[in-house]
């Protein structure tokens, strides 16, 4: 680390005399490391270590990145004036410029109680083996048909050194688990990918209670399978669990709340926002998107959580950000370019996956805010309706206005009273406004699942935490197909 | 030097105890201009120098990736390799590599001098793209360049050695004439050539589309024909090519596994799998194992006849390696040796898109371009996407007007059942949404099914 730490001192002082306006070297040891398997049997496992630096300069208000693994100061001179050029070369008509932000010099570092590295291979190896067995044990186990196991550990050190005199050190170790699996039922198959994810080392699994989760979870898949039935409820009333009311965060506020996408930046690739068309005519916080039950935060400061930092990747402190509050749009996700554009500060959204990456305004966990509720409370006013307990296929159009959810584990409530009787596949196809404007009652527990965030060209998928809190919608009318 | 780094890599695995090695270096620079709002965003620049080593025992298996390699680390690496690869067990996934010594033909086409200096020119071909869509009406541009070359120099602990140079081209163009009204093209090659002429093109291309979609407004659900842009089929019907891959078959992603020998699409629909097209951005001499590429039918005639293979998918199934054998990123840690598609060719058809517009007899809707198609159940096929830029509502042989915020919600079996039409405007599709570089025209499907938000 110091070798590298040291190269990217001197990467910056190189960029000041070679007259960057704005020089960055972001150095990432990268430690990732994989284990696979399919129906039991090992398909896969190895570890990869990366050592690299990023080279970002703005110059004559262009951009200039270079990425390179050859570490030896001669290289990174090349590497520096090559990045100064092409900054030099964009010629914009309109100059970017980032904001004024605080200097720091500071450390962080996850809480890890047991480090990836001192748990043997062996033991790795034996326990997502273990943990196929133990699916296939249960009850439920015959009927998974298809079993794709997946656990990851990275551990990234970074340092990051502007010209302005700010230097971050840290070092965050996440660990994550996926199963794509399908059950086989009487008439089909369902099947479910699902992930869980945190910021600790290898007591994640026991802390959290891993293995319980994806036993659960494999049991619900199953049940879908077997006891699921179309249903035409026509409109109804819609409970969704955590997991659901997190993905419609991440996708319905998170996304269009995006400076980038909302000005544009994102337009060939994850797309725009629908944001732009409202603040054209009004402004932040006097905009209303959803009924006063509806409170949305992206917070990177959550301890062990998959987005979790305490200093983004262009050195400025994090916070956590009120995108939606009581209904209105009360902020959006910015980086240092994007702040400049805003006329305010950065909220320190900025992120990059792996060494070889620009920064881009991210989330980091977004979720639903916790309401009053119980659930059994947010259930027993409802006369006819579903709870959405999991979800499978989703998407949103790239202005992030029509989105779709497809229900996986979902159950029929009736007179107040969650049946056992399960719903196969019902369809909430919703507008952004039609969605939030139906949410009137929010739980007090909250719960957050995880999934991989996609944006940019090259992808950068990032760890994000997305759930929160239960939350009723009233008078869905359920779309799909039929 | 590259020689010594690959030998290095195979001698001191088997000293190890390793059985069988593949030693693959990749080197060359790759660049990216992403731009919005008619302006350079950033120029990016990176530096690829990376050795790829798949070790196995027995049928235990292990794959390190060693950035800017050297002896020492090599032999550090290697040899870690090694050693984890003992506690390993065996795998599902490998019952051995190509032990057959080959000869390798060269394919005309995969590399481009011009490609070293483009980067000198890049800025204002970008710019050109931006003022060519600007010229035709749009008033935002915003797209992405890539290009770049590279060497690829192999060996294997069987002895087949082989190396090709190559380079590459991509562009994304997305013009907006107001915030809901964008068209987009691409361009993709590797032979830079007039390629003016054909980044011109495009912006072109995306500007037009963005100002037929103005004064859009949102369609109605129900059943219609589609029109399928070459962007949209290589996308859905990829969906169904990219699952003729026992990986996929083996972990539930392939909606085809059961329907080998089947008609699954008409007569005049024929795809295969081909490594020999000189600008396909997948195309190569030969695999990772050694094993010399072959064309691969998938779907002949409408029927799905073949499966690509590398070695161990061959032995699984009682089949020939087609010459498919990659090192893929698998959801972290090391690369799985697994069979991956090279360029899918569709045979082309005979009609021009205007032609299958005019025979149009039912409303008909016109999709350009598409993103986030997702599956309910990948086995099944049930899927839905979202079109996005141009989409238009053809009546009685017409485009009669843009339509907006609708998505496609329907079953890729079906649809591949319901072919109607194949155009002759085959291009080269490789973007964001469609990532195994595929030969398409525009396709006519019948009687798809188009949903919309309910509130």
């Amino acid at each position: 680390m110091k070798d590298g730490m040291d190269i990217a001192d001197f990467a910056v002082d190189f960029g000041i005399k070679k007259g960057a306006n704005y020089i960055e070297a972001r150095f990432v040891n990268s430690c990732d490391e994989g284990y696979t398997t399919r129906n039991g049997s090992i398909i896969g496992a190895g570890e990869k270590n990366t050592n690299g630096i990023a080279i970002r300069v703005l110059t004559d208000g262009g951009i200039g990145f270079c990425s390179t693994a050859k570490l030896e100061k001669t290289n990174i001179e090349n590497v520096v004036e090559t990045a100064i050029k092409m900054a030099k070369a964009s010629k914009r008509k309109e100059p970017i410029i980032f904001s004024e932000e605080k200097i720091v010099d500071t450390k962080w570092k996850t809480t890890v109680k047991q480090q990836f590295a001192d748990v043997s291979d062996e033991e790795k190896i034996k326990f997502i083996l273990d943990l196929d067995k133990n699916l296939v044990s249960q009850d439920f186990g015959e009927s998974l048909i298809t079993r794709t196991l997946m656990l990851n550990m990275t551990r990234d050190k970074k340092y990051i050194i502007n010209s302005e005199g700010s230097k971050v050190e840290s070092d965050k170790s996440l660990v994550a688990f996926y199963t794509f699996n399908t059950a086989k039922g009487p008439i089909g198959t369902e099947q479910r990918f699902y992930g869980a994810a945190g910021s600790m080392g290898w007591e994640w699994f026991e802390e959290q209670k891993i293995i319980e989760k994806i036993i659960q979870d494999n049991e619900a898949l199953v049940k879908t399978a077997n006891f699921a039935k179309e249903m035409y409820l026509g409109k109804t009333d819609v409970v969704v669990s955590g997991e659901v009311s997190g993905i419609i965060a991440h996708e319905n506020t998170g996304h269009p709340s995006e400076g980038d996408r909302i000005l544009g930046r994102e337009g060939a690739q994850a797309g725009e926002s629908f944001y732009i068309d409202l603040l054209e005519k009004q402004k932040l916080g006097e905009i209303k998107v959803g009924s006063e039950a509806v409170t949305l935060i992206d917070d990177p400061t959550l301890p062990g959580s998959a987005g979790y930092y305490l200093y983004d990747d262009e050195n400025v402190k994090a916070r956590p950000r009120y995108l939606i509050k009581e209904g209105m749009i009360n902020e959006v996700l910015l980086n240092r370019e994007f702040a400049a554009r805003f006329e305010t500060k950065s909220n320190a959204a900025a992120r990059a996956i792996g060494y070889d990456r620009e920064p881009l305004i991210r989330m980091a966990n977004t979720y639903f805010a916790a309401g009053d509720y119980e659930l059994e409370e947010l259930i027993e006013d409802v006369k006819q309706g579903i709870y959405m307990k999991s979800f499978t296929e989703w998407n949103i159009d790239d202005r992030r206005f029509q989105s779709k959810y497809v229900g996986l584990e979902v159950y029929l409530i009736e007179n107040g009273k969650l049946t056992d009787k399960m719903v196969k596949r019902p369809v909430l196809e919703l507008t952004t406004f039609g969605l939030f404007g139906s949410v009137d009652a929010v739980s007090k527990d909250m719960e957050f699942p995880y999934g991989t965030c996609g944006k940019s060209d090259p992808s950068q998928g990032a760890p994000c935490w997305m759930g929160g809190a239960q939350v009723r919608m009233r008078d869905i009318r359920l779309g799909g197909k039929k | 030097m590259t020689e010594k780094l690959l030998e290095t890599a195979i001698k001191t695995a088997q000293t190890a105890g390793a059985t069988e090695v593949i030693s693959r270096f990749i080197q060359g620079p790759e660049y990216q201009i992403r731009f919005s709002n008619s302006n350079i965003d950033i120029s990016k620049k990176w530096e690829n120098s990376f050795l790829e080593v798949f070790v196995a025992i027995g049928q235990k298996t292990t794959e390190v990736d060693i950035q800017n390699p050297s002896i020492e680390k090599i032999k550090e690496n290697v040899s870690k390799a090694v050693n984890f690869v003992k506690l390993m067990p065996e795998s599902e996934l490998y019952a051995g590599m190509e032990k057959e010594i080959h000869s390798f033909k060269k394919i005309e086409g995969l590399y481009d001098k011009q490609s070293e200096n483009f980067y000198t020119k890049a800025p204002e071909m970008v710019n050109l793209v931006i003022d060519s869509s600007l010229e035709v009406g749009a008033k935002r541009v915003a797209g992405v360049l890539y290009f770049g070359n590279s060497k690829v120099e192999q060996m294997t602990s069987y002895g087949n050695t082989g190396s090709y140079d190559a380079s590459y081209y991509r562009l994304t163009v997305r013009s907006f004439v107001d915030f809901e009204s964008s068209g987009q093209d691409v361009v993709v090659g590797r032979n830079l050539s007039n390629i003016e002429k054909k980044f011109v093109a495009a912006g072109q291309h995306a500007g037009k589309l963005a100002n037929m979609a103005v004064g859009g407004k949102q369609g109605k659900a129900g059943k219609y024909d589609l029109i399928m842009s070459p962007i949209v089929g290589g996308n859905i019907l990829g969906q169904i090519t990219d699952g003729a891959n026992p990986l996929m078959m083996m972990i539930g992603m392939s909606p085809i596994g059961d329907h080998f020998g089947e008609q699954i699409g008409p007569e005049h629909l024929t795809i295969t799998d081909n490594p020999h097209i000189g600008e396909g951005l997948g195309s190569s001499p030969f695999d990772v194992e050694g094993t010399p590429t072959t064309e691969t039918p998938i779907i002949q005639n409408g029927v799905l006849v073949g499966l690509i293979h590398n070695t161990t998918s061959g032995v699984m199934m009682k089949a020939k390696s087609t010459g498919n054998s990659q090192l893929v990123d698998f959801f972290g840690g090391s690369k799985l040796l697994a069979p991956m598609p090279t360029n899918m060719k569709y045979a082309n058809g005979n009609q021009t898109l205007d032609e299958i517009i005019a025979d149009c007899k039912k409303p008909t809707i016109y999709i350009t371009s598409n993103w986030y198609t997702r599956f309910t159940n990948m086995l099944e096929g049930e899927f839905s996407t979202i079109p996005r830029d141009g989409m238009f509502l053809i009546e009685d042989g017409e485009i009669k007007k843009p339509v907006r915020k609708l998505r496609l919600t329907d079953n890729l079996l079906r649809m591949c059942k319901n072919i109607s039409a194949i155009g002759n405007d085959q291009k080269q599709i490789y973007w964001w949404e469609v990532l195994t570089p595929t030969f398409v025209s525009t396709i006519k499907v019948n009687d798809c099914n188009i949903t919309a938000a309910t509130q």
